[in-house]
């Protein structure tokens, strides 16, 4: 075949060998090229269609909203107390009907008005008692009223840390879980792009490595062939 | 419309095949010139040249202003002798394709006789009338021309337009892809086999079976068969598998490969000519593609290149066609069952009766 192609092309059996060589070379090196260019294609095709990753944490949802704050029904139950005046007004009776009673026996008597005085002093006196029991009464609600009103502060603070804990752990745990959906889909999205990545690197090193080869071949059969073009050469340009 | 480059390059392809010539009594009495000398003649006056414009421009005597022509003019000579191999390695490459078992006979056809004449093959001598110049141009690239009977007007190539095909990754003729080979791989790709039943050079080991995972199955978890008829009274269960189960995994793959191949649309449209286009079998195509092929049906690279998007669909249908027919069928029909018992040849009225009952106890009929 060298030998016809060599009378066919014109010059030695060995540029004709080159030129032969050469060809086959380029041939495979075009071949290798393509080759890569479909193995790009094919693989971009296999990732646009391979099914979409999931996050299965997706549909967790923040369920802070179903704790709800309570503290609105909180009262101090000591903030409307009364005052009992019943019993100090009974009292304030009492002592006003002993009085009336104690000032017929003086006048059926006849006692006088140092007896009287006397009497006025002590049912004044016995007033006095009653409106004291009623300060007394007083103060000791406004005391209990207080100290509801401090209970009732430490309830709503109890309420507000127990509300901010609720959303603080579901915060968390909502943070949580997208952190791990994220991480599972970025796990998956790596694994299979490793993978893919492997396997473009690995068919793509192959095919550019065939080109390389093929240039390589191509490259040893020409310069052969230009040794061999020396005839030529020195004819052409001596 | 009369498809000429079919028409020829069968002929061309019967005529180097067939050995005929060595039986006609006149070419084998005569002599035969494949002396065409393409680099002594297109180099012959080249020396002559050169001197001139050494001395033009050594004396001074330049036609242009500075010697710029006349020094292009060497540049161009002395680069041309390495312009020339690369031409003739890049052409002798391209041509040699047509000579390829699965060669497209849509390609222009002057490539094939081109290629005959490069290659001396009988009959494509001087002495029959053919020849061909290598010509170096004064815009120092060169060309090639092809003449005599099996062309109708010279074929012409210039070193600057193959080059800017091959470095754009296309090509003068096209080779067709090896679909057999790209199939058989696909078989493997598909998902459908087991790792173990693939072979450490990447193929299918014999006796390969789809996993069973895509076999029919009755509800309690047993092969739901298909009952085939060996004759004689005599039967036998084969696998039923869940062919749309199997579709669905392997068309992705399928529609991978045809994007691959969609990279290079002369590809498809060989591939298409050559095997697609008439969903042959695979013992067929051998016989095909030394035929007509596609026929009337075939796509013309002058015509239809870019490829429209009608005939890329169409394209990966009948190819996804031609892969379920001739590459996949075979082990989707036929497959003996992998229960041994089950494997047995039986008594086929026995087995109908069977059945039957069974039909009627599972349905609570009795």
């Amino acid at each position: 075949m060298v030998g016809l192609t060599s009378a066919i092309i014109g010059g030695g059996a060995s540029i004709i060998g080159g030129l032969i060589g050469g060809g086959a070379a380029k041939k495979r090196a075009a071949a290798a090229a393509r080759e890569t260019g479909r193995l790009k294609r094919k693989l971009s095709s296999l990732e646009n269609s391979r099914q979409a990753i999931i996050n299965p944490y997706a549909g967790a949802s923040n369920l802070s909203d179903l704790a709800t704050d309570l503290s609105d029904r909180i009262s101090n139950p000591m903030a409307n107390l009364s005052v009992a005046t019943k019993a100090a007004e009974m009292k304030v009776e009492q002592s006003d009907i002993a009085l009336a009673n104690t000032l017929d026996t003086i006048r059926a008597t006849g006692g006088g008005a140092g007896g009287a005085t006397a009497l006025a002093q002590a049912a004044l006196q016995a007033k006095q008692g009653v409106s004291a029991s009623i300060e007394q009464q007083e103060k000791s609600n406004e005391d209990k009223r207080a100290a509801g009103e401090a209970q009732m502060e430490q309830a709503k603070l109890a309420e507000a840390k127990r509300q901010q804990g609720i959303q603080i752990s579901e915060g968390q745990r909502m943070q949580g879980l997208d952190a791990a959906g994220k991480q599972f889909v970025f796990g998956q999205r790596e694994n299979r792009e490793m993978q893919e990545l492997d396997r473009t690197a690995s068919l793509l090193g192959a095919s550019r490595a065939a080109a390389a080869q093929a240039s390589s071949d191509q490259t040893s059969a020409l310069t052969g062939t230009i040794g061999a073009l020396g005839s030529i050469g020195q004819k052409l340009f001596s | 419309m009369e498809n000429k480059n079919l028409f020829q390059n069968l002929y061309l392809k019967q005529f180097n095949e067939s050995n005929a010539i060595a039986y006609n009594e006149r070419f084998v009495s005569g002599s035969s010139d494949y002396n065409f000398q393409l680099l002594d003649n297109a180099y012959r006056n080249a020396g002559r040249t050169y001197a001139k414009l050494k001395i033009a421009i050594e004396t001074n005597n330049c036609m242009s202003e500075d010697c710029a022509l006349e020094l292009t003019g060497i540049k161009n000579l002395e680069e041309s002798p390495q312009a020339s191999l690369d031409f003739l390695s890049s052409l002798v490459a391209e041509l040699s394709v047509t000579e390829e078992s699965s060669f497209d006979p849509n390609n222009n056809y002057k490539y094939t006789a081109a290629n005959s004449l490069m290659n001396g093959r009988p009959g494509f001598s001087k002495t029959d009338g053919y020849q061909a110049y290598l010509d170096l141009l004064p815009d120092g690239s060169q060309q090639i021309v092809f003449l005599g009977p099996a062309f109708e007007t010279p074929l012409v190539i210039n070193n600057a337009a193959l080059n800017a095909l091959l470095e754009s990754d296309t090509s003068l003729v096209v080779s067709t892809p090896d679909i057999n080979k790209d199939m058989l791989r696909l078989l493997t790709e598909v998902g459908l086999f087991a790792q173990e039943m693939i072979s450490e050079n990447g193929e299918l080991a014999s006796g390969a079976k789809i996993s069973e995972e895509y076999v029919m199955m009755n509800p309690d978890g047993s092969f739901d068969y298909e009952i085939i008829d060996l004759g004689n009274g005599k039967g036998r269960n084969v696998l039923k598998y869940d062919l749309e189960k199997i579709e669905k995994k392997v068309t992705p793959f399928i529609n991978a490969e045809v994007a691959g191949l969609m990279s290079s649309e002369q590809d498809v449209i060989a591939a298409w000519n050559v095997y697609i286009s008439k969903d042959t079998s695979v013992e067929e195509d051998a016989q095909m593609a030394q035929n007509a092929n596609a026929g009337d049906t075939s796509w013309i690279y002058e015509l239809d290149l870019p490829l429209q998007q009608d005939k890329k669909v169409l394209f990966e249908s009948k190819y996804k066609e031609y892969f379920m027919n001739n590459y996949l069928k075979q082990f989707t029909t036929n497959q003996l069952p992998t229960v041994k018992e089950d494997a047995a040849v039986f008594d086929l009225a026995e087995a109908k009766k069977a059945k039957a009952q069974k039909f009627l106890d599972d349905n609570d009929l009795n």
